[in-house]
């Protein structure tokens, strides 16, 4: 996640496609655009912050299907949808699927981009947090067993003694594993280690 | 005389052939009897030409009734080719037909040959009236005296068997000339005989007929549903069936002799009392007589609808007059709920009518928005990137170039998109004919008929005749003012302490439109008056608030124009006016 972010443009019309280029432009937003969806399915996922500028009205997968096709690949790209007769149920389905905002076209500029700068602020905050997680599981398998069962059991409450004793060793023995499993897992505290294992918690929930 | 002796022999034979010869002529007769003369002709030419050698022998035989007579010919052997025919040979004899041949022998030209010819013609009959016969040998010593013996007697006996197959021909006739009249007459007999079986066989039949078609009458007039009720000439009843009684609740027995007046309402007693003492007076009928309907007066009091066919029989000098009386007020009431029904029809065809229309609005206008929108937002993105280059300093010419040729560029494309919905608009096929205004309202009023007497409206109708024609769509035209009628009725539902009054009024104004007038007697407006017609507006509880809004709509399309004012001193009133077409429907 080192590059410049990139803005997508996804319109079936070749005017609407260079008059959002030029205008991202201007705010110095690089963009690519694509006519179709299977185009833009085509380009490799950039290794940048980025985001989807969506017309509703295409030609073969309409926008609001191709939200729903990128859900089922896992891509988790950020979308803002422009549309020339939006109704009500319509950008309600969509911001409930998640879009960022949903335009109708003619829209202000700024309005545009500024869903912009959100959709790339929140692709660029979703990378950092893949990034947290991903560091935090690999400090979490480089702990042994016994090491993981001790702060499991750290985190529900238990205390030194009780762990000891549920464990069939000594209490120093807990002691002296649960500091090295702190040390390793970078933690501050307890109050920090717990954060720390609901935040792997809550990602191996979401994978399930 | 000196004779030979061989000379003498020859003679001897000669003569003794003569004889046998002479033998079988007078025995021919006798194979004649009861044969044809032409048969009896064949049989003679046969046997002369054999007998005698001859060359030649012709025979004519005249005709007693004056028709062409019978020829015939032999010939030894014919030396012409084709052999000539009988007449021919006839008319080459002709010239010595009437000789006498007793002077000596006639030689003539042979009409078969080139060589004379000695004939002897000898009459039949003892004018020659009966025919002649030419006997012809090339032989000069032609004929001998024994050939000529024969030949007169073979003529005389020719005679007398001609003369008797004549006789035996004629009575032969009148025989089975007397056979045919007896036969045929026989026949006449018999047919005139079979005529008058028949005759006798048909009697009975239509006897028997008569008979049953009386009973089955009396069956059918007995189990009929209709009442069937006769009276006389004085308008008194005589015989009532039993349906009588279901219909009208009289017993038939007490009916006779009453008025028939007694089984109608006192609105019907004057018009039939008035139209029957004309009919009996002029023969001149005041109502149809199939198929009328009247109102009729049941026992108990109660009125309802039927219909009667009536006929007329004179029986012993009097006249009678016979009624079918059928109760229709089931099929009224089902009129009225097919009509209430056909008017609900209309109404849904209408709303669903107005529903496609705005539903087709609504996609064209999402059609349009798209259309549109599309190089409207490349402008408006071009414009704006233009104008924050232009706010930071950065526009360089060829950027600015660019995007105004892209704003040029969609600006006309827009346009042209309105341009083609334009066109498309245009296209709508527009059903307008020139109509009658007020039939328009006259089939309004009768659908909405029921409405108005359920809902006990009074109808005032003040419609100007002889009024031009409008050009207009006929089913959007009765939808404005079926609408405008039904918003008049359920305007008075709440009205019960005055009367509720409709008025419908048709004329041309000043300007010269037709105008057409509805004024009602309910609620009126307060003060909704400007907004009645703006879509979605309604007064009533399940009111779309559509129907005003179209209504003004439809009669703008036509040219015209609809308006609301209050109505004094109560209600409201409803125009519109529409162009004159210029033709005038009378």
């Amino acid at each position: 996640m080192t590059g410049a972010p990139i803005v997508f443009v996804v319109d079936d019309d070749p005017s609407v496609r260079s008059s959002l280029t030029f205008l991202l432009s201007t705010v110095g937003l690089q963009a690519e655009s694509f006519d179709s969806a299977n185009s833009f399915l085509q380009r490799k996922p950039p290794d940048a912050p980025s985001c989807l500028v969506l017309d509703v009205r295409l030609p073969g997968l309409s926008g609001l299907d191709f939200q729903r096709e990128l859900a089922a690949r896992k891509i988790r790209i950020p979308i803002v949808f422009l549309t020339g007769h939006g109704d009500i149920p319509m950008s309600v389905r969509a911001i409930k699927a998640g879009a960022v905002e949903f335009l109708t076209k003619p829209f202000r500029d700024q309005d545009l981009l500024d869903a912009v700068r959100v959709a790339l602020e929140r692709d660029r905050a979703r990378h950092e947090e893949e990034k947290d997680v991903m560091s935090l599981q690999r400090r979490f398998d480089s702990l042994t067993s016994r090491e993981r069962e001790v702060i499991s059991m750290v985190v529900s409450g238990m205390l030194n003694k009780q762990i000891a004793d549920q464990l069939g060793t000594a209490e120093s023995t807990v002691k002296v594993q649960r500091s090295r499993a702190i040390e390793k897992m970078h933690a501050e505290s307890v109050v920090d280690l717990v954060r720390m294992v609901e935040k792997l918690k809550g990602l191996s929930e979401k994978s399930r | 005389m000196d004779t030979q002796p061989e000379e003498l022999a020859a003679e001897i034979k000669r003569l003794q052939r003569c004889i046998n010869d002479l033998v079988s002529i007078l025995a021919l007769p006798v194979v004649w009897s009861g044969a044809e003369p032409s048969h009896i002709l064949h049989t003679l030419l046969d046997v002369l030409l054999d007998m005698l050698q001859l060359d030649l022998v012709y025979v004519r035989l005249n005709d007693p009734n004056g028709q062409a007579p019978i020829e015939m010919v032999r010939f030894a052997a014919p030396q012409k080719q084709p052999a000539p025919s009988p007449h021919e040979v006839g008319d080459a004899l002709q010239q010595w037909l009437g000789a006498d041949s007793r002077q000596g022998p006639l030689l003539v030209q042979n009409p078969l040959g080139d060589r004379d010819i000695s004939i002897v013609p000898l009459g039949l009959g003892l004018q020659s009236e009966i025919g002649i016969i030419v006997a012809g040998s090339e032989r000069a010593d032609f004929p001998w005296q024994t050939e000529r013996l024969i030949l007169s007697v073979a003529a005389n006996q020719t005679s007398i068997a001609l003369q008797e197959a004549r006789l035996w021909s004629e009575q032969q006739r009148v025989t089975s000339e007397l056979d045919r009249r007896v036969a045929q007459r026989t026949t006449e007999l018999a047919a005139a005989n079979d005529d008058l079986r028949k005759e006798i066989a048909e009697r009975k039949r239509t006897e028997e007929e008569l008979r049953s078609s009386e009973e089955r009458h009396r069956v059918i007039v007995e189990a009929a549903n209709d009442a069937v009720v006769s009276m006389d000439d004085h308008g008194v009843i005589q015989f009532a069936n039993p349906a009588t009684a279901r219909i009208f609740g009289h017993d038939p027995t007490e009916l006779m002799g009453k008025p028939m007046t007694l089984l109608m309402p006192e609105s019907v007693r004057r018009l039939h009392e008035s139209g029957f003492r004309r009919y009996l007076a002029t023969g001149h009928r005041h109502i149809n007589w199939q198929g009328v309907e009247l109102t009729a007066l049941r026992r108990n009091g109660q009125e309802f609808p039927v219909e009667i066919s009536f006929g007329e029989q004179t029986r012993d000098g009097h006249k009678v007059f016979t009624g079918f009386i059928r109760d229709i007020s089931e099929r009224k009431q089902a009129e009225d709920r097919l009509r209430v029904s056909e008017r609900d029809l209309q109404m849904t065809q209408a709303e669903l009518a107005r529903v496609s229309r705005l539903t087709t609005m609504g996609e064209l206008a999402a059609s349009i928005a798209h259309e549109v929108n599309q190089p409207l937002t490349a402008v408006v993105n071009n414009g704006n990137a233009c104008l924050r280059l232009l706010a930071s300093g950065n526009l360089e010419p060829e950027v600015l170039q660019r995007a105004l040729e892209g704003i040029v560029a969609d600006g006309t494309r827009a346009s042209s998109v309105l341009a083609r919905i334009r066109a498309f608009i245009k296209k709508e096929p527009a059903a307008k004919t020139e109509l009658d205004l007020n039939e328009v309202i006259q089939e309004v009023l009768v659908l909405a008929g029921p409405e108005l007497d359920e809902n006990q409206v009074l109808l005032d109708q003040q419609l100007t005749t002889d009024l031009p024609f409008v050009l207009a769509d006929r089913v959007q035209l009765q939808q404005v003012l079926l609408n405008l009628v039904m918003n008049g009725i359920e305007a008075m539902v709440a009205v019960t302490n005055r009367p509720r009054f409709l008025g419908v009024q048709s004329r041309i104004d000043e300007s010269g439109d037709l105008l057409v007038a509805l004024s009602d007697s309910g609620t009126g407006f307060d003060s909704e008056l400007d907004r009645v017609f703006t879509p979605f507006f309604t007064t009533k509880a399940n009111g779309m608030g559509m129907g005003l809004s179209i209504s003004r709509s439809l009669i703008e399309s036509h040219g015209g124009r609809l308006w609301a004012a209050p109505n004094s001193p109560h209600g409201a009133v409803f125009s519109f006016i529409l162009p004159a077409a210029g033709g005038s429907p009378s």
